[in-house]
């Protein structure tokens, strides 16, 4: 499949739907306005879960509130002239040096306090809500799912197609993915080992209405598509390669990326590998009790870095790595003071990792601020909604464009800049007169409008919440044609702003979010 | 989902079912109750009728205790059990012994339901085992007792229950109930006492308010439950692993309970405080609707529609209420229902590994008859086949149990996915015509000629087909499939040559050249059979 394709089917489900935000008419902006252009073409996000709940103070640690986390989780906590640093307030668990290779190289984002509102400690709900991306509802889709269902109708029975030969996710190992749940069927394909030779007796059975009837469907379904995707996979492992010699062949995550590494390179055209870690619900003995640095969590800190990092020089060396990006999460963080057992209870906001060359930032947010009293069962505070990072990956990532991704959420999506440093460029696409662009959106710094003018007057004014005028951008006449007009709002504080195009064409409503 | 069987109204009426009792009614209450029932438990079903085979199948069953069969095992003797054995000094041995130990404990789990009885014991036993969700610990004794306690009260009180889990050394280890106390509660058990083992979690009302139960139940039932721990673990001296109380380790303040539990006051009760406590818990009516909507899910189905919660839920729950949480009344007025027969619920779950591979070996009798240690081998080797299709006994993926059995919302579905279905059919291979599970000299595959030899009317093709179908499938098999089947078994021959191979066979049934050749007609048959959708549901 080709990635213009893909983004392409996203547009036409949704041209032209303008979606009304704090009573404001925002113009869609539809088309390929966000997507990506260049050679790649085949992107691939590489998910690895790490299922328990992961301490994140213990793996990125908040250097400047040492003396703090020494009130709170002395008897786990790693001494301080151990932590690897990465930058001088915030540093590495010692066990992953790996990913602090990668961190000097600008390979590897820290997203800091990533959580989601009114947090929930059941690990069984709390996965539930990070794989559906959806707080609210009771789920049954997951976030990816929802968005493959909207590009790939009739899913699973009109799949694989000579349009689509191939997998749309891949869940490493042998369950499915609940982040690829769709409406009717999971989009990943269970893979334990690609070079596995599928050969199933084809089924006869029949849909009889009943329950029994859409499992004789499923099966018969299944049986088809793992016949036919196995094959796909099949050849494409045989096809590929891989090169690094950092993989360790005791490490199980290593080998499955090595195995990810080797479909990609044999031409698979997948676009989710997930893969998962198991046993980070620390309760006890997350470090031994005669040495901190060691211990339950530090071998799976140690297992995830040597992995990725072995993973991320394999890509550089197939050439691979414009192409495959990264990300970790958990289903929750782990409350802030330690338990006696050397371990730690179910909390709430943590750091999240992206990985790959395309990375727009290092380290995103605040560290976190740690108390100097125990509050009993006090969590790290989420700062950073992860439905926004799962909404910006696909724009930045997939080139989903926004009016296609807010709908796939409950909330009023927030973007981030993550991963765009690999997208040469907007696109040019038409603007109608009615439309204009800001970008980026969110603004960090700087953010440029772009707009259609008719040889006339233009001016652009900058609103705050309150609808006072904090500036005025332009105030001239334009050319006819499209027109990209650099806004100077670096100095401005952070919050929402309405962005005014008058013009006698027709003026424009525009929204922009300063970080 | 579809709602309906063949244009037919669903029944949801719980009153004892009236209507036909034949082999496929007999067969979908004895493939809902046990592992894999043989043709001739179908048979007797049928003629016991309903209610007889309903109480026979509520009966536990006696069971033996797990043997020492493995050479690292240096302190209980060849064939004794180890289960009050003490462990070596040495860290090494002792870590060696427990090896030998875990084996031995597996084999026994599984050879219990390879040698299930009629009976719903282990099936029953199996609710509880993903129920509770505990893995098992690093001395098999307290494992043991754990799985024991399981399925000693496996139709007994679920309240009773509940409490002597909560103390269970297995479970106070597992959600480190034994290091929770005064000093730095750890609240993990008292977190899924609420959450997945008594009330359940609804909808978040506010910050930390899950309908049944808050935030401040976990604080303070953490609290509640302080002061146990195991003694005994690996040790050189003492036999046995128990669970000990410690008031010095006991939050002794008096714990105040959210308003869902009418802000109940619980006193310092000691040692006893955490069964004043789980009897608060369980005043609440949707304890007893929380735990028969799981009954219903494993048993009967698991699209648990709107009406189903009001019609046969409700009513469930009041049943078990009215038993003072009693679990056989319950379960016997749902296998004695209306509803449970209904057409409708038939072949609507898919077969988890478990039920997969003792419907294999169950439903041909075929049992781990060699000696000692090699039957263990054996059953070890089935653990692993299971593990492979994801469910290992001895550890549910989670405290929640295997996804399949609550994960909205595919649930049984979650069994089968491209790399599971290639497993599940290399399996029926390896166990059919190919020469199966081998330890030493000896092989463990599927009986095809006592299966044969047992059915109702082995010289006549269409008659072993129809039995086949009957022993293997809920609602049979689509018209396709059969004409392969029987194309198989006869080798597409007349059923004339199957009457002269069988009656050849049958004159001489020791003499391989004429058994050799029935036997691979049926393997050949079971192998297709096993790979067809309709006998990977029940």
């Amino acid at each position: 499949m080709k990635r213009r394709n893909f983004v392409k089917n996203m547009a036409l489900a949704s041209a032209g739907v303008p979606i009304l935000l704090n009573e404001l008419k925002f113009q869609s902006v539809a088309k390929k306005l966000f997507s990506v252009s260049g050679a790649a073409d085949d992107r691939v996000l590489v998910i690895i879960r790490l299922n328990g709940g992961n301490d994140g103070l213990n793996m990125v640690i908040p250097r400047d509130q040492y003396a703090n986390l020494t009130i709170q989780r002395n008897n786990i906590l790693i001494p301080e002239n151990s932590v690897l640093p990465l930058t001088a307030q915030t540093g590495l668990h010692p066990s992953m040096t790996g990913l602090q290779g990668m961190y000097n190289s600008g390979k590897l984002g820290v997203i800091q306090n990533v959580g989601y509102p009114t947090q929930n400690r059941s690990h069984f709900r709390s996965m539930d809500i990070w794989s559906s991306g959806l707080i609210d509802t009771n789920a049954t889709t997951g976030w990816l799912g929802r968005d493959f269902d909207n590009h790939y109708p009739n899913y699973p029975t009109a799949y694989p197609s000579t349009q689509y030969p191939d997998p749309f996710a891949i869940s490493m190992g042998y369950e499915v993915s609940s982040t690829c749940q769709g409406l009717m069927a999971n989009f990943s394909h269970a893979v334990n080992n690609p070079f596995d030779v599928y050969n199933l007796n084809n089924s006869g059975a029949v849909d009889d209405g009943t329950y029994f009837g859409s499992h004789m469907d499923y099966l018969t379904t299944l049986i088809a598509q793992a016949n036919a995707y196995g094959s796909q996979i099949n050849d494409s492992a045989n096809a590929g390669n891989t090169l690094s010699a950092l993989y360790d062949p005791t490490n199980s995550l290593a080998n499955q990326l090595k195995y990810v590494a080797q479909m990609i390179s044999g031409g698979l055209q997948t676009k989710v590998y997930v893969l998962n870690v198991n046993e980070f619900d620390t309760h006890g003995e997350q470090v031994l009790s005669t040495n901190s640095e060691q211990g339950k969590h530090a071998d799976l800190l140690k297992k995830v870095s040597d992995a990725v990092a072995a993973f991320q020089d394999d890509l550089a060396l197939l050439g691979l790595e414009q192409r495959v990006a990264g990300m970790t999460f958990s289903e929750f963080g782990r409350q802030v003071s330690s338990n006696a057992s050397y371990g730690t209870d179910h909390g709430d906001a943590a750091p999240m990792f992206l990985f790959g060359s395309c990375l727009d930032f290092g380290i995103m947010g605040p560290n976190p601020i740690i108390g100097n009293t125990i509050v009993p069962q006090e969590g790290v505070p989420m700062q950073i909604d992860f439905r926004d990072v799962y909404a910006s990956i696909l724009k930045d990532w997939f080139g989903v464009p926004t009016n296609e991704i807010q709908p796939l959420f409950e909330h009023t999506v927030t973007y981030y800049n993550l991963l765009g440093a690999c997208s040469v460029g907007l696109e040019e696409e038409e603007l109608t007169k009615a439309q204009a662009l800001v970008y980026p959106n969110p603004s960090f710094g700087n953010s440029s409008v772009r707009f259609v003018a008719e040889n006339e007057w233009v001016k652009i004014d900058v609103y705050d919440i309150q609808m006072k005028k904090v500036a005025t951008i332009f105030d001239g006449n334009l050319s006819q044609g499209e027109h990209d007009i650099l806004m100077e709002l670096k100095d401005l504080k952070a919050g929402e702003y309405f962005v005014q195009i008058q013009k006698e064409s027709g003026n424009v409503n525009t929204k922009l979010l300063k970080m | 989902m579809p709602d309906q069987g063949n244009g037919n109204e669903i029944s949801y009426l719980m009153t004892p079912y009236a209507g036909p009792w034949t082999k496929v009614e007999a067969g979908h209450l004895l493939r809902r109750t046990m592992f894999g029932p043989t043709n001739q438990q179908m048979l007797d079903a049928v003629t016991n009728g309903m209610a007889a085979t309903v109480t026979s199948l509520l009966q536990m069953p006696a069971v033996g205790q797990p043997l020492t069969f493995h050479p690292d095992e240096t302190i209980a003797a060849f064939g004794t059990t180890w289960i009050n054995s003490v462990y070596p000094i040495d860290t090494l041995l002792s870590q060696q012994v427990e090896t030998a130990r875990v084996l031995s404990l597996a084999g026994y789990q599984y050879e219990r339901m390879n040698k299930e009885p009629l009976s719903i014991g282990e099936k029953m036993t199996l609710f509880w085992v993903n129920h509770f969700g505990a893995t098992a610990t690093f001395d098999s004794r307290a494992s043991y007792d754990y799985y024991e306690l399981l399925r000693s009260q496996a139709l007994g009180n679920f309240k009773q229950l509940v409490k002597d889990v909560t103390i269970n050394p297995n479970m106070l280890l597992f959600l480190n109930g034994a290091s929770n106390n005064v000093y730095s509660p750890n609240e993990n058990f008292a977190r899924e006492l609420l959450e997945l083992f008594t009330i359940g979690k609804g909808p978040q009302l506010g910050v930390g308010d899950y309908t049944n139960y808050t935030e401040q139940d976990v604080a303070e039932g953490a609290k509640i439950l302080t002061g146990y721990w195991v003694d005994g673990l690996r040790s050189d001296t003492i036999t046995n692993v128990s669970s000990t109380f410690n008031p010095l380790l006991h939050d002794a303040t008096t714990k105040t309970l959210s308003a869902h539990f009418g802000n109940a006051s619980i006193p310092n009760g000691g040692a006893t405080e955490y069964s004043n406590y789980i009897d608060i818990i369980f005043q609440q009516n949707e304890v007893a609707k929380f735990i028969c909507r799981k009954l219903y899910r494993y048993f009967v189905n698991y699209d648990l529609t709107a009406t189903v919660e009001t019609l046969v839920i409700t009513e469930m729950a009041n049943t078990m209420i009215a038993n003072n949480y009693d679990v056989l009344p319950v379960l016997t007025e749902l296998f004695s229902s209306d509803h449970f027969y209904d057409v409708s619920v038939r072949g609507a779950l898919i077969k988890g590994p478990l039920d997969l591979l003792y419907s294999m070996f169950n439903a041909t009798s075929t049992q781990t008859n060699f000696d000692l240690a090699t039957d263990y081998e054996m059953q070890n080797n089935v653990y692993w086949l299971s593990e492979v299709m994801g469910q290992s006994y001895l550890e549910p993926p989670s405290v929640s149990g295997w996804p399949a059995y609550y994960q909205e919302p595919s649930y049984s579905k979650l069994w089968v996915n491209a790399t599971h279905l290639k497993t599940r059919f290399d399996v029926a291979t390896w166990l059919t015509i190919l020469p199966g599970i081998s330890v030493n000299a000896d092989f463990f595959k599927v009986d095809a000629l006592t299966f044969l030899d047992n059915l109702s009317d082995p010289i006549n093709p269409n008659t072993v087909i129809d039995d086949m179908i009957d022993v293997f499938t809920p609602k049979s098999v689509s018209a396709t499939q059969k004409v392969i089947l029987k194309a198989i078994l006869t080798n597409s021959l007349p059923d004339s040559e199957w009457i002269i191979q069988y009656s050849q066979y049958i004159g001489d049934p020791n003499n391989s050249a004429v058994s050799d050749p029935v036997r691979q007609r049926v393997e050949l048959t079971l192998n297709r059979l096993f790979q067809m959708p309709e006998f990977h549901t029940m």
